[in-house]
């Protein structure tokens, strides 16, 4: 307590310094003059008197000097003073102080910018109620170390949620698109079916009216929904009378009884629902084939909320003991026997789900890595310029500094202001770069987001980011400050004193570490470049890649018959007569069908029986399949090789037949003609399908994504593969630009049916968002590799300049005795070409040892590519060359005269 | 340098408080003047170091500073003993006596053999 107190005075003690002082002299000057009288009395002459009293005292200054040092806090106030100082200095050089902040603002900026994207992808907690205390349930197979899969049956999570004794509470949710509109153009919100008990596991709170409860989630319930907090804003303008209004979703009605926290997204990052919805109500979306009681509909995550005192061991000990009675009791009938009993031995598992799930996260993890090192990088370039601008300065303050040592300044003392002056200039960045870094990562979630899939993302500032910020702030100036502030505090007296020749030299001497920054700028910059290059080429890769389809001007609709009440035995009419209108509207080239859409990352795959010796079996006969109607080949472009494309007169009743590509071709049927033959599908349980005969063979195209390779692909005709909607997806190519045609399709469609609500895209876009982490990759590293080459080329060229001015005096006298213009500039270029070299000696050495490392994200390329690593070197010579040949050759055309008279 | 320095400072502070508690208010002169006498001259000290000891002393709340007029009238800043700081010279007191009959006993030869 007394410290405390002591402190308290001494903090005040800054404030009032003059009166301080004054009373302090005011004492000490009654003390001589008491001692003095005492002296006096004692008999001696007053000049002794006077002596006596001083030398008793110990010096009235030195006693000053010691009783200021108690009063006040000497470390803040010094600190004060070198920031007072430091802003004049700073203030001095606006011009250097401009260029230095900047640039850090750039360099903290994009390391804050994508640290904040990597904090919320990565890191973030959920905003929930004690996310530490959420675990994600997910099942595996009885072998040590098998993966775990967090996707569960509704039977299975009953069993779960009734058996299990270690939650306080246990969630399960699914995802669901619901259309908002009545017919028209789709207007669709995120849905999230939730159990009766996700709010309350969860621990969110009711922003209005209530949540949904155990008692809304009871089979045959008629489904209430609650509401995002967003979706209240933005949809309903956040007017309480939404509670107790209705919903239209899917064309059924549902009443809003509540809206949930704002802040509360969901549980994956990424993404934010628009409206929750019971489990119950599932019931009335799926009609005749129900999901709640289906054993092989898989479609809940769960997450469950430990009890108190409950170990992880315990967790999964009590898990696995429950695993054979829930799986026993929810075993697929349909299954084929032996996989019934491998699922009986399957067993629960569980991983700690504090941050949430995430799909982004799976997809960006590496790539935002990627990018953190990358911006790092950046930062230590940017860095490296600052501190042979530090380095340059400290020279020009040499004097300075060598009459602070003289009087008495200790090195330390000199060193701390320094640093001090480095601290402010990273500070003032830092909170530029903030600035720029909110821009910037609103920017980037909007460049990861896609059509179809909208990237949220709470990117709130919190301590992580500041915290974050701070440090990389602390660092850089400590980066780029020590080394000059050691350099420039290490001052020969002598030597400064004078002035001339010898303090060029000792100059020069000084800022001979400034090319070796420069350098290490060369290769860090060399390794960015080089990365950038990876990237791009393979980015250029997957665009120009053969696709086996023609992307251009394709319109791709999906339409939506449940809004407009049609039954499922009238879909396939009715996009038939859809169809057949579309394919006579003037611009339209061809329409078609399909189940599946290509690169759209949906798949149907199974296994295929050939007629033919020794075809492949098990997993090599997997086979990708689509259904498709006569005009998808030429909609798309895709060349037949042999055979014939689907008719009209392949109706359900004919014979079933099929087109494979060329991939089935060579896989099945090596050495023979597979049109003709017969192939079947296996079915559940391992049953055969009917036999399919082989009508045409395609071209290979791509099926899923750019990056698969040869799927084998077998095409139906639709009319033969009921039960998947009669092909929703509408393929349609126009002769003109796709979006220029979009009112008459439209129009045509309403002609129809008003109610049906329809999708759009283009076939191109489809592509093109297929590609977004590596359109991300490439375009951020190449920003970034630019921004390096920038940051080089300005440190080259200003370190360059420098080192000649220093070496003004030394070319003058060369020239004077006769030296030619070239040879100056060749005696400059040498240092050029010297730090050149080393850089790129280092920065090949470097991009060799860390590339490999970017195999994973790189596509068609080796990620050691010589062709990539030569382009980067040569751009980079090039650019340094010349920033460093413009200062040399000011050097040689100096006139010598005037290079001497400046001394 | 330093060890010697903070046992003398700690002496110091309680000399002080010794001094002003059996004078009762005294200026800083005074007080080294004091300290000076009583130890017979054999500590001799720069007066000057009494001043940073009553600061330290004022902030932590043992003393008290008041200006007043000394016995020949002139101007003189007195300190004196405040109830915490009476308090604060009974632990001292206390604890010197102690830790000073420990080291007797230990420098004390005869003690040794027994």
């Amino acid at each position: 307590m007394r410290k405390l107190r002591a402190w308290f005075f001494r903090l005040g003690a800054l404030f009032g310094k003059e009166r301080h002082d004054r009373e302090l002299s005011d004492e000490l000057e009654s003390h001589i003059q008491m001692h003095i009288e005492d002296n006096l009395r004692r008999g001696m002459t007053p000049e002794e008197a006077r002596r006596d009293a001083l030398i008793k005292l110990g010096g009235i200054e030195s006693t000053k000097e010691s009783y200021r040092e108690r009063r006040g806090v000497p470390a803040l106030e010094t600190l004060l003073q070198d920031v007072g100082y430091g802003l004049r200095m700073l203030r001095k050089n606006p011009g250097v102080t401009a260029v230095a902040v900047i640039t850090l603002a750039l360099g903290i900026g994009a390391n804050t910018a994508i640290f904040s994207l990597l904090d919320s992808v990565l890191l973030r907690f959920l905003p929930v109620e004690k996310p530490e205390q959420l675990v994600q349930v997910s099942r595996r197979g009885p072998e040590a170390g098998s993966q775990g899969v967090p996707i569960f049956t509704n039977p299975i999570w009953e069993q779960l949620r009734d058996q299990q004794d270690v939650f306080s509470g246990a969630a399960a949710w699914g995802d669901m698109r619901f259309d908002l509109a009545r017919g028209g153009e789709a207007q669709y919100a995120k849905g999230l079916w939730v159990s009766g008990d996700f709010f309350r596991t969860l621990g969110v709170r009711p922003a209005a009216g209530r949540l949904i409860t155990v008692a809304d989630d009871r089979r045959g319930c008629s489904g209430v929904a609650v509401l995002s907090y967003s979706f209240w804003q933005d949809h309903l303008g956040g007017a309480v009378s939404a509670v107790g209004s209705t919903l239209s979703l899917d064309n059924h009605t549902y009443p809003v009884i509540g809206v949930a926290a704002a802040g509360f997204y969901g549980v994956e990052v990424g993404t934010k629902f628009d409206v929750a919805l019971p489990l119950c109500a599932t019931a009335i979306f799926d009609g005749a084939r129900p999901r709640l009681d289906n054993r092989s509909w898989w479609w809940l995550s769960t997450m469950g909320r430990l009890k108190p005192g409950i170990s992880p061991a315990q967790l999964l000990a009590r898990l696995e003991l429950i695993s054979p009675r829930v799986f026993a009791a929810t075993v697929p009938p349909n299954w084929d026997v032996q996989s019934q009993k491998n699922y009986q031995k399957w067993l629960l598992t569980s991983a700690p789900v504090s941050t949430g799930t995430s799909g982004l996260r799976r997809q960006f993890e590496r790539p935002l890595q990627t990018l953190m090192v990358v911006v790092g990088i950046v930062l230590l370039i940017a860095c490296a310029n600052i501190a042979s601008l530090m380095l340059a300065r400290a020279a020009a303050r040499h004097r300075e500094m060598a009459v602070r040592r003289a009087l008495g300044a200790s090195r330390l003392r000199l060193m701390r202001q320094l640093l001090t002056e480095c601290l402010l200039l990273s500070t003032a960045g830092a909170l530029l770069g903030i600035l720029f870094a909110r821009w910037g990562s609103l920017l980037l979630v909007r460049f990861i987001s896609t059509a179809r899939d909208e990237v949220y993302l709470d990117l709130s500032l919190d301590w992580r980011i500041l915290g974050f910020t701070a440090a990389i702030a602390i660092i850089t100036a400590i980066l780029f400050g020590v080394l000059p502030a050691f350099r420039s505090t290490r001052v020969s007296l002598t030597a400064a004193m004078k002035s001339s020749l010898a303090v060029d030299a000792e100059r020069h001497a000084r800022f001979r570490p400034g090319r070796w920054i420069v350098a290490s700028q060369v290769a860090l910059s060399l390794v960015l470049l080089v990365g950038a290059g990876l990237f791009l080429r393979s980015f250029v890769k997957l665009v120009t890649l053969d696709l086996g389809f023609d992307r251009a001007n394709v319109l791709m609709m999906h339409a939506e018959p449940r809004t407009a009440g049609i039954q499922p035995e009238k879909w396939m009419t009715t996009w038939d007569e859809i169809e057949r209108r579309l394919s006579s509207l003037p611009g339209v080239l061809s329409v078609s069908r399909s189940l599946v859409t290509p690169v759209s990352g949906a798949e149907w795959d199974q296994y295929v029986h050939a007629d033919s010796p020794n075809p492949p079996a098990g997993d090599a006969a997997t086979t990708y399949l689509n259904a498709v109607t006569p005009g998808y080949f030429r909609t798309l472009r895709i060349a037949f090789l042999s055979g014939r494309d689907f008719t009209v007169q392949d109706t359900a009743t004919s014979p079933k037949v099929a087109v494979i590509n060329q991939t089935v071709a060579r896989k099945f049927y090596p050495s023979l003609n597979p049109l003709g033959r017969f192939f079947r599908l296996e079915e559940d349980q391992g049953k055969l399908g009917e036999p399919i005969q082989i009508v045409g063979v395609v071209r290979n195209s791509k099926y899923e994504s750019l990056r698969e390779e040869d799927y084998a692909c077998a095409f139906f005709p639709i009319s033969q593969a009921p039960g998947f909607g009669g092909g929703p997806n509408f393929m349609i190519r126009t002769s003109v630009r796709p979006s220029a045609a979009l009112s008459l399709i439209r129009a045509t469609v309403a002609g129809v049916n008003k109610s049906i609500s329809l999708q759009f895209d283009t076939l191109a876009r489809q592509v093109d968002d297929s590609l977004v982490q590596e359109r991300v990759l490439a375009t951020l590293s190449g920003f970034f590799a630019g921004l390096a080459l920038l940051l080089v080329t300005v440190g080259l060229y200003g370190a360059i300049s420098y080192m000649v001015t220093l070496r003004q005096t030394e070319l003058g006298v060369r020239m004077a005795l006769g030296a030619a213009p070239g040879s100056i500039l060749r005696l400059v270029l040498r240092d050029v070409v010297a730090i050149l070299v080393a850089g790129i000696v280092v920065g090949t050495g470097l991009a060799l040892l860390s590339v490999q490392l970017l195999q994973s994200l790189l596509f068609g390329m080796a990620a050691r590519d010589v062709l990539t690593m030569a382009l980067a070197a040569g751009v980079l010579s090039l650019v340094a060359f010349v920033a460093g040949y413009l200062p040399a050759r000011r050097a040689a055309k100096v006139d010598p005269m005037v290079a001497l008279r400046y001394e | 340098m330093g060890d010697k320095a903070d046992v003398w400072q700690g002496t110091l502070a309680l000399m002080v408080l010794r001094t002003l508690e059996t004078m009762g208010p005294l200026h800083g002169y005074g007080i080294a003047r004091r300290i000076e006498q009583t130890s017979d001259n054999l500590l001799s000290v720069n007066y000057g170091t009494i001043y940073p000891a009553l600061l330290k002393l004022e902030q932590e709340g043992y003393v008290a500073s008041e200006w007043g007029l000394s016995d020949n009238k002139r101007k003189a800043k007195y300190y004196k003993l405040t109830r915490a700081g009476r308090k604060q010279l009974e632990k001292e007191m206390r604890e010197w006596g102690q830790a000073t009959a420990i080291v007797a006993r230990f420098l004390s030869p005869k003690e040794q053999s027994s």
